[in-house]
């Protein structure tokens, strides 16, 4: 959220329009449903969640195009790594 | 030996004809020998948008059904050397012509002419196979929309497994003061998401549609922003470095300058 943002308390409609389209191309291009990218989501961050602490909802992924192949992008932000019981 | 390009976008209504038609246009003025053919069989629009309705007495059909020559079906602009249009049947459906018929008109008009561009019809179906058929690169012309942009990603998915190449992008109506609001998806944001190069923006102009009315393509109607875009797009067309301008916002103050300006 920029500086702006606070001011005006409105999202911008541009931004939704993208984080809709990211969504939109990962499922068409993978044809997999919002479903199982979900599933996926949630079991990536189990298993990372054993080795960072994470703010949940800052998880992010998707599907570039990169050429002729996909690259799987996913952004797990963390705070810190957990101490190794 | 020329290129032969396709125009496609997926989604209809987002500036394949048109920008097909100045882009046509634009070359033929910086020399170039171009032939632009319409492969919208059944709907075909590129005669009356380049004012050239009255003189299409054959059409690619006629060529494929050897009917006439292709030398013959082509019709000469009215107003540029050395540009010509192949006209699409109004009276046949797409599946009436196929892909082999369609790659060798290309591949013969390509040994005569510098840039032969093909106008795709919208969706993913037999007319869009067709307009492909023939070509070596093309050109995605997309809106700043979500329906559009998410089109164009299906179009570049199926061109990729074609093996055509360079594909780029024209991103079309663009409205620098709608992106300024946060209304309308950036240029950054479209590129990011489809992930192809950029071959030029054209701005909002209300000019398109006048132009459209009068079938006079815009690029003849020198100093309009959408002329102004479509020539420098010709321009990097034909390898010469054309710098991409950053949108200006047409603000209040904007306005007003240019009010001055023409005023003086």
């Amino acid at each position: 959220m920029n500086f702006k943002n606070i001011f005006t308390r409105k999202a911008k409609t541009s931004n939704i329009a993208t984080q809709r389209l990211k969504l939109i191309l990962t499922q068409d291009r993978f044809d997999v449903s919002d479903d199982s990218m979900q599933k996926l989501q949630v079991e990536l961050t189990e298993v990372l969640a054993k080795y960072f602490e994470f703010t949940m909802n800052s998880v992010k992924m998707s599907l570039k195009r990169d050429g002729n192949s996909y690259v799987l992008m996913a952004d797990f932000p963390f705070k810190q790594l957990k101490k190794s019981s | 030996m020329g290129k032969v390009i396709v125009i496609t976008s997926g989604k209809g209504g987002v500036g394949k004809t048109t920008s097909t038609a100045n882009l046509g246009t634009a070359l033929a003025m910086i020399s170039k020998k171009v032939v632009i053919i319409d492969a919208d069989v059944g709907l075909r629009n590129l005669d009356v948008v380049m004012g050239l309705e009255s003189r299409v007495v054959y059409t690619s059909m006629d060529v494929i059904e050897k009917r006439c020559e292709l030398e013959k079906a082509l019709v000469k602009d009215r107003r540029v050397e050395d540009l010509f249009l192949l006209a699409a049947s109004q009276r046949n459906r797409k599946d009436d012509i196929k892909p082999e018929q369609m790659l060798d008109i290309c591949e013969r008009l390509k040994e005569i002419y510098d840039f032969v561009l093909v106008d795709s019809p919208a969706g993913i179906e037999q007319g869009f196979h067709n307009a492909a058929a023939g070509a070596e690169e093309a050109i995605i012309i997309t809106t700043p929309d979500v329906s559009a942009i998410r089109d164009a990603d299906r179009i570049i998915g199926l061109l990729q497994n074609q093996d055509i190449e360079p594909i780029n992008l024209i991103l079309n109506r663009l409205s620098p003061t709608l992106v300024k609001k946060g209304n309308m998806i950036s240029k950054n944001d479209v590129l990011d998401i489809l992930n192809i190069d950029l071959l030029g923006i054209v701005p909002e102009d209300p000019g398109v549609i006048a132009s459209t009315n009068r079938g006079v393509p815009l690029v003849h109607n020198d100093g309009s922003p959408g002329a102004d875009a479509y020539m420098r797009i010709a321009r990097r067309m034909i390898g010469q470095r054309v710098p991409i301008p950053e949108m200006r916002d047409d603000n209040f103050f904007s306005n007003i300058l240019k009010w001055f300006s023409r005023n003086k």
